[in-house]
């Protein structure tokens, strides 16, 4: 249904350089799936969701690739037919903060109503009797659709988001970290719910974040940018339990697992990759332990190792190496005190 | 806290700064140097005249019981009698007032009405050429001073164009019978023009510039890009959501700006020859009328007040969070 071909996102800069946010990512997604798009931050998930929704910033442009949409390559839409055919009526967002997601001087019910007059010839009140019946389905007392959003808690307000997401029953939902600013159990709820009403609908999701424990429990495929680029995409069993890119085993590393006592969470040494000038070879290259001269000449090209599942790294074939060795904190950590190849050339 | 409470609460504050006010106007006029019958000593006043006059304006009495005598002449409404005029000072003021309220009015709603959508405007293209030039003509307009402006439209539009007078406030020798039909004339039309148009050119930057600042930080907020997200048609979301979120902060400082430039108008005032209370301002206190010039005072000081009352109460209807604080 969502078909990205080799996308690539640029910001140009006032110095007349460019940050390459997105660099050639090609992922589809089917109809009634949730996508889970993890990475840190500056990894380009955020940027890459934007590009799909058209929202970049004024110095950001998508100069290559091709967003392909049911069919209709988004990118040559004009902005009028994007805005009148598209937005919100085929694809919706939540924010990160529904609090600031809502202007806050109207009622959170008038600006649903204003949503759904702005593509359907409908009423006031008919309009307002579906923002009724969203709150209702969310689990809001539809009584509250004439309170302001101050007046919402952040989990109501992040319910009431997402009613407005659904308000046109769009086929594309996408959720750019909708839970993190709310705590662990009203963050489950929502994601629950918002699963449930996913299928009723038979929409699909693209859900942002960098917390791998979030998606693993609702997400039906992950996959995982790093450095403006995919680096794995599977379905959320072989992610969570048979990773291939060193990056997936790291990031893996990096949270708790409650089913496991007694283990330190180790943490990916290093800094992003710079997306101004960003090197030949492999973008995860200095950051990895497992990096050989090949990773740092020439950039990995995305394999697949069966069933859908792509990566790209050169010594992905090496499954059962590299996770025993991700598993010891020693491999991270001598990372960290051994000279790092490229950085250190430049004094030599 | 609900609406009433709130009003109740302004209130209160209202009447508190009244007296505060009231108080201070009190001791700076005791304060100041000299008494109303300095202006005459030159003329050989007697020792008994002095003191008569003194005794017929309350000023032989002791200061707790001026204060007092004061206090219950302002509160019922009674500004005191001029020195000079020898008349009530209100008889003098009535329609000088209105008139300084009729030309600085009109210049301030003209001014805000075009700096908040110039602004709006400027903040909505920003980063393009019309922003800068936008900018730059703001500037220009605010770095040049009231008076200039005035002589630059009077050498322009009355001596050598010869549209519109010079001066004054209507044709001499026109009489009107009522109130309005003072004002609601061509005649006052037509010689309001050019004063209202300096004010216009002097204020308007202000509220440009502020607007511009105020959409710059709304139209980073998330919910700007939820409704673009939305498919919601620009036009709309420039007035309907970032406009109507960034004029919040502008009232405060409308209501401030407003009534302190009241006394601004004394320039504008002089150079066409206005009779407003401005220019009676300064003649009052260059002859030593202490009542007129403390009445004078008062009359401005009641505009700041009550404009940032009415600034307050217009805050909890255009803003549903200032009703909860």
């Amino acid at each position: 249904m969502l078909e990205l071909t080799d996308v690539h996102v640029e910001y140009e800069m006032e110095d007349g350089g460019a940050v390459h946010a997105v660099n050639g990512v090609s992922i589809s997604l089917e109809k009634n799936k949730i996508l889970g798009l993890i990475g840190e931050s500056g990894s380009g998930k955020s940027t890459l969701a934007k590009a799909v929704i058209r929202l970049l910033a004024k110095n950001g442009d998508v100069p290559e690739g091709s967003i392909e949409y049911k069919g209709t390559d988004l990118t040559e839409l004009s902005d009028r037919e994007f805005r009148t055919e598209i937005r919100w009526d085929e694809i919706s967002m939540v924010p990160q903060n529904a609090m600031n997601g809502f202007d806050p001087v109207y009622t959170v019910g008038n600006q649903i109503v204003q949503a759904i007059r702005t593509h359907e010839d409908v009423s006031k009140g008919e309009a307002r009797e579906r923002a009724r019946e969203l709150f209702e389905q969310l689990g809001i007392d539809p009584g509250r659709i004439d309170d302001y959003p101050h007046q919402f808690s952040g989990g109501m307000a992040q319910r009431a988001m997402i009613a407005l997401a659904l308000a046109l029953d769009p086929s594309l939902i996408i959720a750019d970290e909708p839970t993190t600013a709310l705590d662990v159990v009203i963050q489950d709820r929502i994601l629950q719910t918002l699963r449930d009403l996913q299928q009723e609908i038979e929409s699909s999701v693209v859900l942002i974040t960098h917390d791998i424990s979030v998606v693993s429990d609702i997400c039906d495929e992950i996959a995982v940018m790093y450095g403006g680029r995919v680096v794995e995409h599977a379905d959320v069993e072989t992610i969570i339990k048979e990773p291939r890119h060193p990056y997936t085993l790291g990031l893996r590393n990096a949270f708790p697992d409650i089913e496991e006592d007694d283990q330190d969470l180790i943490s990916i040494p290093g800094t992003p990759p710079d997306l101004v000038e960003p090197p030949e070879g492999c973008g995860f290259a200095p950051r990895c332990p497992f990096a050989t001269d090949e990773c740092w000449d020439v950039t990995p090209e995305p394999e697949e190792y069966g069933d859908g599942h792509i990566v790209e790294c050169h010594r992905a074939d090496e499954q059962e190496l590299l996770t025993e060795e991700a598993k010891r904190k020693e491999t991270w950590m001598d990372l960290e005190t051994e000279p790092q190849q490229g950085v250190e050339e430049a004094d030599d | 806290m609900s609406l009433k409470k709130y009003v109740v609460r302004r209130i209160g504050q209202l009447i508190v700064t009244y007296w505060a006010f009231l108080t201070l106007l009190f001791v700076v006029f005791r304060l100041a140097p000299g008494d109303p019958t300095s202006m005459y000593l030159q003329e050989g006043l007697s020792a008994e005249e002095r003191e008569a006059i003194l005794a017929r304006h309350g000023l032989d009495q002791p200061l707790h019981v001026q204060y007092v005598e004061y206090m219950a002449q302002y509160l019922t409404g009674d500004l005191g009698q001029s020195f000079r005029h020898g008349v009530p000072v209100w008889d003098v003021l009535v329609v000088r007032f209105f008139n300084t309220i009729i030309l600085m009015g009109l210049a301030f709603a003209i001014a805000y009405l075009i700096g908040v959508s110039v602004g709006a405007f400027i903040g909505w293209v920003r980063g393009t050429r019309k922003e800068k030039t936008g900018i730059v003509v703001t500037l220009i307009a605010r770095s040049s001073p009231e008076f200039w402006i005035g002589i630059l439209l009077l050498m322009v539009f009355t001596f050598y164009l010869g549209w519109f007078p010079s001066g004054g406030i209507r044709p001499p020798g026109t009489e009107y019978e009522t109130f309005l039909g003072r004002y609601l004339n061509w005649g006052v039309a037509y010689h309001l023009v050019l004063p209202v148009l300096t004010g216009v050119i002097y204020y308007m930057a202000t509220p440009t510039l502020l607007m511009r600042s105020s959409m710059i930080n709304v139209l980073n907020s998330d919910f700007i890009q939820i409704k673009k997200a939305e498919g919601i048609p620009e036009y709309i979301i420039l007035y309907k959501h970032a406009a109507r979120n960034s004029i919040l902060p502008m009232t405060t400082v409308v209501a401030l700006v407003v009534g302190m430039s009241i006394g601004g108008s004394l320039v504008i005032e002089t150079v066409f020859s206005w009779p407003g209370m401005g220019r009676e301002m300064v003649e009052s206190v260059t002859y030593n009328d202490y009542p007129l010039a403390q009445a004078i005072f008062f009359l401005m000081g009641s505009l700041v007040i009550w404009m940032n009352f009415v600034a307050d109460l217009a805050y909890v209807y255009l803003d549903p969070r200032v009703r909860y604080d």
